[in-house]
């Protein structure tokens, strides 16, 4: 009994992972960057959440549609300004931008809304009885959704036709810009698609835990990037699969006090082992190097 | 044109030097004082900012009361606070610049986390200091340094006889490892109940964690959970846990809970919310209701806590010892240095000085800078039937 | 003798020279007792930060690889020679022994960590290193953290001497002129146009017969023992070591510094790391509430907008003409005797000939091709 309790709060906590690690996934698998600023961008969609709910609307659905628009529109916007003029340049100069970026959107955000934190109660959902299990119903919901996003982002990149051009793209941007594809075109597609679900990210962790601040994605994101890499970056149900294990690695260090202080060093730790046996992570596939 | 970038450096190393320069003054800092410095360090923003705007306030408060009614001898206070964000490196470069504007006795810092360091830099130059809430074990342990607060292995050990008198086989301990507030207090804690046959159930978290589903589920048959944590954890962890632990438990704070009543919409919240404390926010009678009045009054309700209460005090207490070290002959010009007005007031504090104030009545102070007062359980919101 | 004096290139001992002047000036000032002692503890900052600054421009603007866990090896360092120095208290007393033996400890544990870390990590590329040295930092603060109160101190950190004020600043500058000293040197020897050869095209230089993992070792871990060193001194400057301080923010801090002062350049990291440190100590003290992070705001856009300008491939044109060299020639005399003849020579030849220039030439008869003056009105 003890045993499934922990794995269903480890899948609870494991499932806010899961939706970030998509974001990243879908970004890094076809822009090639790590887009450190994806945490943020969730707090940014946290933000227009708790604008919605101290405004006359107060809908906790409106402020998600609003949150997505907001963060569709920031996530192009940061991609046309900062990211795309260095298109081409070393790796090492687009991720410096990316940590500029996260740390404009952390600066501008505690300017705005100050440094305290805020109390977003978006809706009291309870608990649900299984057979003596109390399970809380936001973690069904978590889970069910980002299980419905994964598979809805896995036959989206298989059946369509912008689906297979950011597979396309992936593989090679010269090749595909040759075959006709608008590569600038399909990559700012998958900036507002990550940053899409990153306004859905930021919802499901205010659903959960109410408090909100302008680090809010700090942590989660660089765990969930962790994640992404654990499960094999690049690969939309191994974000999945990462996000649930280091959702249950967590659950099960917290569940043992001896170790549960040093919870985060055991998560960082998975990723160096993982990605010294395997650097491809457990689903992604080896890439190899050209001149 | 590497000789022009090599200017440009040359240029830029002097500008700076020009600067710092600047910052350089005379040995004596408090020379040219034309009033009374008190001055303290706090987080003025971040997540426990709610701490030091109240300790800021209130001590405003106090003063500009002293002022009105004649200062001291006709000698006016002045407050100085700066922000140190509840993060010790930053102590430092504050106390500096807090000495270097005249300060003649001081409030330490507000939080524990940066106090220590305080506690080291101030003694270096004798300067005394009366902290209204860093409650860390290690902060009064220099003969310069005393606390208005209860220090956190103080307040385990009164949580645990109080544990013991409630008559429970079980508790449940929700604490963050890695602060050491939260630490200090638990294992005193631990350490007092030791002995008895009530069994712990231990929880932990650190840094900014919020899903505390696997913590709640462990917890979730005990009837008393103690929770030595800050307000703001502690409202992720209520509101997480309100339909999963039985709603007759009793959820027991120590001052960290302070500031809760703005987080949190109470009415949401099954459970009984109880802390330990040296104040009571809701008192409507005596001088925490005539200070509550004043300071509503004056600011924002929501950042009313004991953190604010305690600095009120602080002030008054300094206040009040200079006065009687006055009229036991001494003599305190505005100019006096930091490090003399120290002599004067370590002996005032740890000698038959007693204060009554907002905090407690005939407060007085053991040698070693801890305070001695009654504290009080106080109930911030019963269990609802 | 008079020859001697002339082949010595100055512009190569500038920065010593600076800091040199910089350390004296201040510490006969700190003798005189005319430093306050917020100018002292904002020179033991600032020379921390050249330190810091320093060690990771070599390991992010020379190697090419991106290290977020510069933090942790300072954590190390101040941890570990911090406990050192308390050990040693009592036999050795707290003088210059005591803080020289716990260098050597501080530096020499970050070092071996470096190498540790270094060895199965520098496999990985780009991305992955920054994100397994950041994983790493978190790693050691977390141990550092939950330690017992006896052994580091544990959460309220660990309780350290302080080192006598008047002269640990000066031994700070001390150290920052053997940080540079060693690395200066590393840089400009052979093995460090190896290790520049490896940002450059790293498969290039293999095949030229460099040992590409040999170098990205050392070069990782000198930069690590100078972090340590950082950090001990650390210790020394202040009375708690609190590892909270030394997140993946602080690496980042320390790598905004690197950025400003332009990858590559040390000179440029020294004035970077001054300057940034400077503003920190005395904004905090007038920007108060949160207003504060107008700071970090500012910091935030130069560094998008620096990399953006040095690194766009699209802005390479409008670099070549409007930059700092461009704008300094236009506010001196254009005199050519001041130009040295090589300078003035070498400076505009171009390094590479791009295909579609030479492709554009059209030959005629009777007209002779010149690479490096292509006709402009090809017919």
């Amino acid at each position: 009994m003890e045993i499934i309790e922990t794995l269903l709060n480890g899948m609870s906590i494991g499932s806010t992972y899961a939706m970030i690690a998509l974001g990243y996934t879908m970004v890094y698998g076809i822009a090639k960057m790590l887009n450190f600023a994806h945490g943020d961008v969730i707090m940014v969609g946290g933000y227009m959440l708790f604008i919605t709910m101290a405004s006359a609307l107060s809908n906790p659905i409106i402020g998600l549609i609003f949150a997505v628009v907001v963060c569709m529109i920031l996530g192009i916007t940061i991609e046309k300004i900062a990211y795309k003029p260095l298109r081409g340049a070393s790796p090492l100069a687009v991720l410096i931008t990316a940590i500029g970026v996260s740390y404009l959107l952390q600066s501008t955000a505690q300017m705005i809304f100050g440094s305290a934190p805020k109390m977003v109660i978006l809706l009291d959902l309870g608990n649900i009885e299984f057979g003596g299990l109390k399970v809380p119903v936001y973690t069904l919901i978590t889970l069910g959704c980002s299980v419905v996003i994964m598979l809805v982002l896995s036959l989206f990149v298989k059946y369509t036709k912008t689906g297979r051009a950011m597979i396309a793209v992936s593989e090679d941007k010269g090749a595909a810009q040759l075959m006709g594809i608008n590569v600038n075109g399909i990559i700012t597609i998958t900036f507002a698609i990550g940053s899409a679900l990153a306004a859905f990210a930021g919802f499901f962790m205010l659903l959960k835990s109410p408090s909100l601040s302008n680090t809010l994605g700090a942590m989660p994101g660089i765990k969930a990037f962790t994640a992404a890499v654990i499960g094999g970056i690049g690969s939309i149900p191994g974000a999945m699969l990462g996000g649930l294990l280091m959702g249950v690695v967590e659950a099960i260090s917290f569940k043992i006090p001896v170790i549960a202080p040093y919870t985060d060093a055991i998560e960082f730790l998975i990723l160096i082992v993982i990605l010294l046996v395997r650097p491809s992570g457990i689903l992604g596939r080896k890439r190899r190097e050209k001149v | 044109m590497k000789k022009m970038l090599k200017r440009a450096l040359a240029v830029m190393v002097v500008v700076v030097l020009a600067l710092t320069m600047t910052a350089c003054g005379a040995a004596k800092y408090t020379a040219n004082n034309t009033e009374y410095v008190i001055g303290v360090s706090g987080p003025l923003t971040g997540p426990a900012a709610v701490y030091g705007v109240a300790v800021k306030n209130s001590a405003q408060m106090a003063i500009d009361e002293i002022n009105a009614a004649g200062g001291l001898n006709g000698v006016n206070f002045k407050f100085i606070a700066l922000d140190d964000q509840h993060d010790a490196t930053k102590v430092a470069a504050n106390y500096a610049s807090l000495l270097e504007g005249g300060m003649q006795a001081s409030l330490g810092t507000v939080t524990t986390a940066p106090g220590l360091e305080f506690s080291n830099l101030s003694v270096e130059d004798n300067v005394f200091f009366l902290t209204p809430s860093a409650s860390g074990d290690d902060i009064p342990k220099n003969e310069n340094g005393f606390q208005m607060c209860f220090a956190d292995g103080n307040q385990g050990k009164v949580a645990a006889e109080y544990v013991k008198t409630l008559g429970l086989n079980s508790i449940g301990v929700f604490y963050k490892s890695d602060d050491p507030y939260s630490n200090g207090i638990y294992e005193q804690f631990k350490e007092n109940l030791k002995g008895s046959d009530i069994s712990v159930v231990e929880t932990v978290f650190t840094g900014d964690a919020s899903d505390f589903s696997t913590q709640i589920s462990s917890l979730k048959e005990c009837k008393f959970i103690f929770m030595p944590i800050y307000y703001q954890p502690a409202a992720i962890f209520m509101t997480q846990a309100k339909d999963t632990i039985a709603a007759d438990a009793v959820y027991y704070g120590c001052d960290g809970f302070d500031g809760l009543a703005g987080q949190l919409d109470f009415s949401t919240i099954p459970q009984e919310i109880s802390m330990l404390s040296h104040f009571d926010s809701n008192a409507t009678e005596g001088a925490a209701a005539e200070f509550i009045k004043k300071y509503t009054e004056k600011y924002d309700a929501e950042t009313l806590n004991q953190f604010g209460a305690s600095a009120y005090d602080c002030v008054y207490a300094i206040y009040n010892a200079m006065k009687a070290a006055i009229k036991a002959g001494k003599e305190i010009p505005v100019t006096i240095s930091a490090s003399d007005l120290s002599d004067i007031l370590k002996e005032q504090f740890t000698g038959e000085f007693t204060y009554s104030g907002v905090t407690g009545s005939d407060i007085k102070w053991q040698d070693n800078g801890y305070v001695s007062k009654g504290a009080i359980k106080y109930v911030l919101k019963e269990a609802t039937k | 003798m008079a020859n001697m004096f002339a082949k010595i290139k100055w512009k190569h001992f500038i920065n010593y020279i600076v800091v040199a002047i910089a350390m004296i000036v201040f510490g006969v000032m700190s003798l005189t007792g005319a430093l306050s002692s917020s100018t002292v503890y904002l020179l033991e900052k600032i020379a921390i930060a050249i330190i810091l600054a320093v060690s990771l421009s070599v390991v992010v603007g020379f190697l090419g690889e991106l290290s977020l866990g510069h933090a942790g090896f300072m954590c190390i360092g101040a941890y570990l020679g911090g406990k050192a120095s308390l050990l040693l208290e009592p036999v050795m007393g707290d003088g210059f022994l005591t803080l020289i033996v716990s260098m050597i400890v501080g530096g020499a544990i970050a070092a071996l960590c470096g190498a540790v870390i270094g060895l199965p990590a520098l496999r990985l590329k780009g991305d992955y290193l920054a994100i397994v040295t950041l994983a790493f930092g978190e790693i050691v603060r977390s141990i550092f953290m939950n330690t017992k109160k006896e052994s580091f101190g544990g959460s309220l950190g660990l309780e350290t001497p302080r080192y006598d004020k008047d002269i640990l600043f000066i031994i700070a500058f001390v150290f920052v002129l053997i940080t540079l000293a060693v690395l200066q040197n590393l840089i400009r020897s052979k093995h460090g146009r190896a290790i520049t050869s490896i940002r450059d095209n790293e498969i290039a230089s293999k095949a030229t017969g460099i040992n590409v993992t040999k170098y990205k070792l050392i070069v990782f871990t000198i930069s690590s023992f100078f972090a340590g060193i950082a950090g001990v001194l650390y210790s020394f400057s202040n009375y708690t070591v609190q590892s909270s301080k030394f997140s993946y923010n602080y690496s980042i801090e320390i790598l905004v510094m690197v950025v400003l002062g332009g990858m590559g350049s040390i000179n440029g990291s020294i004035i970077a790391a001054t300057l940034i440190t400077f503003l920190d100590v005395k904004l905090q003290t007038i920007l108060t509430g949160d207003l504060a992070v107008l700071q970090d705001l500012f910091y935030a856009l130069v560094l998008i907008i620096l990399v953006i300008y040095n690194n766009a491939p699209a802005l390479k044109g409008f670099r070549e003409t409007h930059n700092l060299k461009v704008l300094l020639d236009r506010f001196r005399k254009h005199s050519p005797a001041d130009r040295k003849d090589d300078e003035a020579k070498w400076d505009r030849v171009p390094t590479k000939i791009s295909m579609d220039e030479v492709l554009s030439v059209d030959l005629q008869p009777q007209t002779t091709y010149t690479p490096d003056k292509p006709k402009k009105e090809g017919k």
